[in-house]
């Protein structure tokens, strides 16, 4: 995990309670809000304790309204904290927000940081002399950013007329115009289609490469295993696991799925007990099986073995498990608590 | 020290000067919005002539000299659309959300706020006002030196700080309201308009208020009343200090306000 390198992220006890108002619906329970205001109050960032190292890339995952935006917020200096405390490369965001903004980038997937009636060399002109980028360098990055991202294409388009996809390039390469050490990216491949999602990630990676430190949001889990070691799951504010993400999928996704076709009907009764930790179910039709395993209780060619005694195989497709599993479970209620981190992990 | 300084101000004019590039875009606009301006500060000034048509003296005040203040309050207009037209967009950037970039990059935020938008009608405004300012100040019985003509220069512009610092003040109202309309603004710019004529035409308790709670008499009469020597003339002296203290009020209730801002759910 992050032992080997210094932190740059240090929350504790992060909480953030949003106050909303209650109010009946229509006129007259406006009216009486404004007589008697009454207010709940949420938190929606509970407690949270975060050590991120230099150069880690990090996904930070949970279901709609979790709470992964607000905390991306609070560690970026937009909010304050209800309480707790965040230091970002030594600094407090939000009281040294001159600071803290050289040393950050921010991408808010649902809305541009580009100027709406500029052309995208414009705004990232005006960027460029807000961050005090020379003019070597912002032509160094661009053209490094341009390989990935096809900038040159969209350099001369009003942000008005890009399309999402474009928008979202274009935006990448703004919030990694100067150069940050740490960059927030809440969401930057939602509604891209598979190629843009694809440059988004090999940006993504590349930049990580270079040692950039990432914490990223997404609900597509591929750009989580594209692009970062370490899986950080919120669950109504709360950090419900965090930890490598093979060790995830080792604890929590080791059910292996063996789909099988056959050249005849099978006895299964015989076949289940020749492997009594799988279970084994009769697929659409009776020339297909589908075995479910634990990848520590069998190996797959054991299942593949004690097939072939009784049937001849005539193909089989070898499920992995998904990141997708790990997460949905997290998500149904089903893994609340970690199993104990390795000190040497 | 002075180097942060540069900075700050070349970025202004940056961001100002991005925006004015955008606005290009709508050349139409640019040119409907100065017409606008020149008609509306153009009635004003009929109804003044027309009124002075009938009387004399306002309040013991002649026709240029109430013109001058009326043009002092329409330059100050006039600077604060073109420069600062930003200014007013704080409310649907709070309802919105959209602060949220402007808090992680290295520049004060209510400049980037101030500088985020440009008002052309502001144009319109200027040209007209200082045209009237000149004309005024040719034909009000003013004791001319050039001491007293820089004085004129520091009251002109301790005026139009104090109403700079009061569209901020009164538009970072909405960090508390959040609602999608600068309505707490609105409403002090319709009262700011109540010191385009001498205060004294005013029932005490309202000359007061312009005076020291929302300090408007300071955009036009006070400083005016200095030049002519008029009943308020010491007070007009204030005008700079006064300017000092908005700018340190809004600055403080801007701050205080940022504090609040709670960004949107998406
Ligand atoms: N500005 C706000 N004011 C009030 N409540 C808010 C605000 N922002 C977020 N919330 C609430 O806080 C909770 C967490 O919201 P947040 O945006 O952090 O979720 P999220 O994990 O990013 O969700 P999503 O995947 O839908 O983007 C939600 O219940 C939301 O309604
Ligand atoms: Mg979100």
């Amino acid at each position: 995990m992050s032992s080997a390198s210094e932190p740059v992220i240090r929350a504790a006890g992060l909480t953030k309670v949003f106050r909303s108002p209650d109010k009946a619906p229509g006129l007259s329970g406006s009216l009486r809000h404004l007589v008697r205001p009454r207010h709940t109050n949420r938190a929606a960032v509970n407690s949270v304790d975060l050590t991120i190292g230099r150069g880690e890339a990090v996904a930070y995952v949970g279901a709609n309204g979790a709470g992964k935006s607000t905390t991306v917020k609070l560690l970026a200096g937009i909010l304050i904290p209800s309480s707790g405390t965040v230091r970002v490369a030594g600094v407090d965001p939000h009281r040294d927000r001159l600071v803290n903004a050289r040393q950050i980038g921010v991408l808010f997937g649902q809305r541009s940081q580009l100027w709406w009636d500029l052309t995208v060399r414009d705004s990232l002109e005006v960027l460029r002399d807000l961050y005090g980028v020379s003019r070597t360098q912002f032509t160094e990055r661009l053209d490094e950013f341009d390989e990935v991202l096809g900038l040159g294409k969209l350099l001369p388009v009003v942000a008005r007329r890009l399309s999402l996809g474009q928008r979202m390039r274009a935006d990448l390469a703004a919030t990694f115009l100067h150069g940050p050490a740490i960059v927030y990216l809440d969401e930057p491949t939602i509604g891209l289609d598979i190629a843009a999602k694809d440059s988004v990630r090999m940006f993504l990676r590349q930049r990580v490469a270079a040692g950039t430190t990432i914490l990223m949001t997404s609900h597509d889990l591929r750009d989580i295993e594209d692009v970062c070691r370490r899986l950080i799951i919120i669950d109504d504010g709360r950090i419900i696991f965090d930890g490598d993400l093979g060790r995830a999928k080792d604890a929590y996704a080791r059910q292996r799925q063996l789909s099988v076709q056959v050249d005849a009907p099978v006895d299964l009764a015989a076949l289940r007990a020749g492997l009594p930790e799988a279970q084994v179910e009769q697929g659409a039709s009776t020339r297909e099986l589908v075995v479910v395993f634990d990848r520590f209780a069998h190996r797959a060619t054991e299942v593949l073995d004690a097939l072939t005694r009784q049937v001849d195989v005539v193909d089989f497709r070898l499920q992995e498990p998904q990141i997708e599993d790990v997460v949905r479970r997290v998500y149904r209620g089903e893994l609340l608590v970690l199993p104990p981190q390795g000190v040497d992990a | 020290m002075t180097g942060e300084w540069m900075r700050t101000a070349r970025l202004y004019v940056r961001l100002l000067g991005a925006q004015l590039r955008a606005a290009a875009q709508y050349k139409a606009d640019f040119l409907v919005m100065i017409f606008a301006a020149v008609l509306s500060q153009g009635v004003g000034l009929i109804f003044l002539a027309a009124l002075f048509a009938r009387v004399p003296h306002l309040d013991g005040w002649s026709f240029w000299l109430v013109a001058l203040m009326y043009a002092m309050v329409t330059v100050a207009e006039g600077i604060g659309s073109l420069l600062f037209e930003g200014t007013w967009r704080l409310a649907a950037m709070v309802n919105s959300g959209e602060l949220d970039y402007l808090l992680v990059r290295p520049y004060p935020v209510a400049l980037q706020l101030m500088s985020s938008a440009v008002g052309f009608n502001g144009l319109g405004n200027l040209v007209l006002g200082t045209a009237m300012i000149v004309v005024a100040l040719c034909y009000a019985p003013l004791q001319w030196s050039p001491l007293q003509g820089l004085i004129l220069v520091l009251l002109a512009g301790s005026a139009v700080v104090v109403k700079l610092a009061m569209n901020l003040a009164t538009n970072a109202a909405s960090f508390w309201l959040q609602g999608r309309n600068p309505v707490v603004a609105y409403a002090m710019h319709q009262v700011g308009e109540l010191a385009r004529y001498p205060l004294g035409i005013y029932p005490v308790g309202l000359r007061v208020v312009l005076t020291t709670v929302v300090p408007f008499a300071f955009t036009s009469y006070y400083p005016v009343s200095y030049l002519a020597d008029g009943v308020d003339a010491t007070i007009g002296l204030l005008t700079p200090a006064v300017a000092v203290a908005c700018v340190f009020i809004a600055i403080w209730v801007f701050r205080r306000g940022l504090r609040r801002y709670e960004s949107a759910g998406s």
